[in-house]
């Protein structure tokens, strides 16, 4: 067995040992997490990142238009002083700026006009059979909506419209929270897959 | 149900897992439209083409990230699918990178000429985007430090107009962006998700945004079937059917404990 794989399962041991009670051992390996979680980001920000695409292209070969993000990504460091703060707003007022400009259009276009076309459906089919589904979509979509329309108060039959979008959305929160069930059960299978196999050799 | 300490409820499923993992029973996974659907496109890539695939999550969700990209691999190696790997997220690069370079190993594909690993961008909008335009001048050198123009695979390749389809291996809200930013340039977005993702991106694969999608370790465990291989996901179908068990047990048993207190307290 190599030494990775015993660090590996006696970190994860110990991590499974907040389950019985907060411990030392478990505090340890929680900073250890944090910290070369930290560090490995780091090193990749540092060589994929600013030596590939910024200090080599402007340093070895002379690119001198990467001397504006050199300079913003300075401004930024203005942070670290009160008397220098307002600098780094500049490289935030740009990429605040930039991101707006191309994220509403896209989150207008892709997260509601592209949706809203997909919920509105041919009542037939073309082969003439009723489409159901189309009917549960758009009593789905509208009585969502109307829980969330709080311009009216929500007594009578529109009350009662917005009633059928609270069991829509609890339909929706419980799907959700059954497949998150199902997501961490299949994390901590892995992690029983490795303890039991390759750390204690007990299975194949 | 405070008598029952909550270490108990952590033992139970320790036991449970541990004994359904050493029973090594094989379950027979029903599979879902939506895994069809990733099967038959992967199958109807032509041999050759090119895909990228994109490692976008944390070291965290690995053991339920793992199988699920190792199934598709699997399958695209075997379909002589060229491969171009990236990683919008920092703790994704390595993970990426030794899931391709093993895979690759086990059916004889070279570096540089069947598969390459590009690596990590920061800003990932910024880096679907660019791609878009070029993916030469997002990428001038891969993971291990070869220029672009070096790499064998990569010299036929411009930008999306050249790829087949991109699979995003994500934990999190990545392809979303890959679906919004990426679906610009009108290339094919296919996620390998977990399950915790699914209902997030249900929505799109209705809304054809999204090519096809496959969540969790089910989504592994019927892709393997489809495959004809056994991984990690069919291995953990049993445990995690028992532990679901479990987990209605004890809600109905919080339950039962819960009306009792409460018809006493009426009593009282």
């Amino acid at each position: 067995m190599d030494i990775s794989t015993i660090v590996a399962g006696l970190l994860t041991l110990i991590i499974f040992s907040f389950l019985y009670k907060d411990n030392p051992f478990y505090k340890m390996a929680e900073s250890l997490l944090i910290g070369v979680s930290i560090g490995y980001v780091l090193v990749i920000t540092w060589s994929n990142t600013l030596m590939d695409m910024l200090f080599e292209p402007l340093f070895q070969s002379g690119k001198l238009i990467l001397l504006i993000p050199f300079l913003l990504g300075l401004l930024m460091l203005g942070r670290f002083s009160n008397k220098t703060a307002a600098l780094s707003r500049i490289p935030i007022a740009v990429m605040i700026g930039s991101g707006a400009g191309i994220a509403i259009p896209t989150m207008l276009y892709n997260r509601t006009i592209k949706q809203l076309t997909a919920s509105v459906m041919p009542l037939f089919s073309p082969d003439g059979t009723f489409n159901f589904a189309g009917i549960v979509v758009i009593i789905g979509l509208l009585s969502t909506l109307a829980y969330f329309y709080f311009s009216r108060e929500h007594k009578g039959k529109f009350g009662l419209f917005a009633k059928v979008g609270t069991y829509f959305l609890m339909i929706f929160f419980g799907t959700t929270f059954g497949y998150t069930v199902m997501s961490r059960m299949s994390t901590f299978i892995g992690r029983m897959e490795f303890l039991l196999s390759d750390f204690l050799k007990i299975t194949q | 149900m405070h008598l029952l300490p909550r270490h108990f409820v952590f033992i139970g499923l320790f036991l449970l897992i541990g004994i359904t993992m050493a029973l090594d029973i094989d379950v027979d996974v029903k599979v879902s439209p939506y895994t069809k659907q990733m099967h038959a496109y992967i199958d109807s890539i032509p041999e050759g083409s090119t895909v990228i695939m994109s490692f976008d999550h944390e070291a965290s969700s690995l053991p339920e990230i793992r199988p699920i990209a190792l199934a598709m691999l699997r399958h695209a190696f075997s379909k002589n699918i060229k491969l171009i790997g990236v990683s919008l997220y920092p703790e994704g690069t390595l993970i990426g990178y030794r899931l391709m370079n093993n895979i690759g190993k086990e059916y004889n594909k070279t570096y540089g000429d069947d598969f390459v690993y590009l690596g990590f961008r920061p800003q990932y909008i910024a880096a679907i985007l660019s791609m878009g335009e070029s993916i030469e001048k997002t990428f001038p050198q891969d993971y291990l430090g070869y220029q672009y123009n070096a790499i064998p695979m990569l010299t036929s390749i411009t930008n999306y107009d050249d790829i087949n389809c991109v699979i995003s291996i994500a934990d999190g809200s990545l392809t979303t962006h890959w679906i919004e930013y990426g679906g610009q340039f009108d290339i094919k977005i296919l996620g390998a998700v977990t399950a915790a993702m699914v209902t997030t991106y249900d929505p799109y694969l209705s809304s054809n945004q999204m090519t096809a999608m496959i969540g969790g370790l089910r989504g592994a465990a019927e892709y393997e079937k489809l495959f004809g291989m056994k991984g990690g996901g069919a291995r953990g179908m049993l445990a995690q059917s028992a532990a679901h068990l479990y987990v209605i047990f004890l809600i109905v048993l919080g339950n039962i404990f819960y009306f009792r207190s409460r018809k006493k307290g009426a009593k009282n």
